[in-house]
């Protein structure tokens, strides 16, 4: 991973953009200092201050990294296999002249499993693009009654921009089946065999039904691309699909379909959050050599006040 | 423009800082339940959003299954009939349930109480929802066939570790050999833990970016392009 921060041509926006950061984080340092001093409970005394600090930090590079790609800035972004495949599946189901399967997931939306929701999503509307690009038939298929708005938006969306609208019907193209599991799960499965779908593209957060999905997909032969941030079901995606998107792939997949140069700069904000993550993880076994916990310093809560 | 496409991104950078406030500040007793309130009430606006979800799904089920059965022939019309009429029917006694708790509270009927309603749950929907659960062990042996093929040194490798599991996990791999069990243990508590715990991470490193994305108004997937 090579990291950088380049010299910003300071351009207007970029100015007011570093200005408008600069701001919140001397607003923010100022709180935290005059709190301190005047003795206020600031910080939530449940929750680690550590992890205040992470998150803002990663918030600030990330942004920092953005506002870099705004500029002009062009930074390599890693590849994923599985993301590359998908026009593959895609062209290969037109080939073969049958519809391309997408589910993006089953749950709460209101839940924590709400950003995966949001990834799949991201991933639902670049097969839509491509299932435009090449005629190809999309079927999107829902366990959410939340989603079915902006499932019928994106596929219609992917279909209008390609200049095929006469392919788009929402009645064929989004399927939203039941919010109960295994009754989602069954007819999910159900619709990969009738359909007799050429590739299968499961992203999104999944529970037990993974496994159903996947091997509903191998009996019609399907090209299967499969991902999830849940690590339970990781293993399953794995070992069924011919490219898995592994965790937080996902969330960069999102970021690579949208072909934006500003937002495919967030993910290095994601891989520097890694490197930091590794540092903690190599000074804590340094520290732990020494006699010291690292733990001890990253639980430390705010009891001032 | 604005209704569209600036309003949605604008309340879900609003969510998104209260929920940061509500979290992770403190200031006083009273402040605290205050956050902690406001932060129930959003979490109760979304299942009650969630709820009229569930109207549109069911309205979306029908009206899919109601084309089915026009265009989609002999070979989908016997499930489509079979979908439309266990929706009717729980609606129906779902209905009925809800009429009566309202007419006649001293009944204590709901609509999850009501006999049929009940009946229907507990005797068709819930044994065909376990079924499909049970499904889940051919398929994990299907795929599990597939897996453990070897192929290469790591394909033995995982074999090897799922052999060692799966006996730990039976009578019969104590019997065997009484080590199967602290074995397998060690397997899932340390290299299993060492293997999860960097995706644990990664995820969450995933969805503090993403949330920036959308705190930015950079991540516009979800809505669609609307041009």
């Amino acid at each position: 991973m090579n990291i950088s921060f380049e010299v910003i041509k300071a351009s207007p926006q970029a100015k007011n953009k570093l200005l408008a950061l600069a701001i919140i984080v001397i607003l923010l340092v100022t709180v935290i200092v005059v709190g301190a001093l005047l003795k206020v409970k600031l910080f939530n005394p449940k929750v680690p201050v550590s992890s205040f600090v992470i998150l803002a930090t990663l918030l600030i590079v990330g942004y920092l990294f953005m506002i870099q790609a705004m500029e002009g800035v062009t930074f390599p972004v890693r590849k994923i296999s599985a993301f590359d495949a998908i026009e593959e599946g895609v062209a290969r189901s037109v080939e073969m002249g049958r519809p391309v399967h997408v589910t993006i997931g089953y749950g709460t939306i209101s839940s924590s499993m709400a950003p995966q929701y949001v990834a799949g999503l991201g991933v639902l509307a670049h097969v839509a693009r491509l299932a435009g690009k090449y005629g190809a038939k999309l079927i999107a298929t829902l366990g959410v009654p939340e989603a079915i708005a902006s499932v019928e938006e994106l596929v219609r969306d992917g279909y209008y921009s390609a200049g095929r609208p006469e392919l788009y019907n929402p009645t064929y193209n989004v399927r939203y089946f039941t919010d109960q599991q295994f009754a989602y799960a069954s007819a999910v499965q159900a619709t990969i065999v009738r359909e007799n779908v050429g590739a299968n593209i499961v992203v999104g957060p999944f529970y037990a039904e993974s496994l159903i999905f996947m091997e509903a997909g191998n009996m019609t032969g399907a090209f299967q691309i499969a991902g999830t941030a849940r690590e339970t079901q990781i293993p399953f995606f794995v070992i069924t699909a011919d490219y898995a998107f592994i965790g937080e792939e996902i969330f960069a997949a999102g970021a690579l379909a949208s072909g934006d140069r500003v937002v495919l700069a967030s993910i290095r904000g994601q891989d520097l959050g890694k490197l930091i993550t590794i540092a903690l993880v190599v000074l804590g076994i340094i520290l732990l050599g020494l006699g010291l916990k690292l733990s001890d310093w990253l639980n430390w809560v705010w009891t001032v006040g | 423009m604005v209704v569209r496409r600036v309003l949605p991104q604008f309340i879900v950078s609003l969510v998104i800082i209260l929920m940061l406030i509500f979290y992770f500040f403190y200031i006083n007793d009273d402040v605290a339940k205050t956050f902690s309130a406001d932060d129930k009430a959003l979490s109760d606006w979304a299942v009650i959003i969630s709820s009229f979800a569930l109207i549109v799904g069911g309205v979306d089920i029908f009206r899919f299954h109601l084309t089915q059965l026009r265009r989609g022939g002999l070979k989908q019309a016997p499930f489509s009939v079979v979908t439309l009429i266990a929706e009717l029917t729980m609606v129906v006694f779902g209905a009925y349930g809800l009429a009566l708790s309202y007419l006649n509270p001293a009944l204590g009927i709901t609509i999850t109480t009501q006999p049929q309603f009940r009946w229907l749950y507990t005797y068709v929907y819930a044994p065909s929802d376990s079924a499909m659960y049970s499904i889940l062990v051919f398929y994990i042996a299907s795929a599990s066939y597939r897996a453990f093929r070897v192929r290469n040194p790591m394909a033995l490798l995982l074999l090897i570790v799922a052999i060692i599991v799966m006996l730990g996990n039976t009578s019969l791999g104590a019997l065997i050999w009484p080590g199967f069990l602290p074995l397998r243990d060690w397997i899932m508590t340390i290299p299993n833990t060492a293997a999860f715990r960097p995706i644990t991470i990664g995820a969450g490193l995933g969805v503090i970016i993403l949330g920036l994305r959308m705190l930015v108004w950079r991540e516009v997937s979800w809505m669609g392009r609307r041009e």
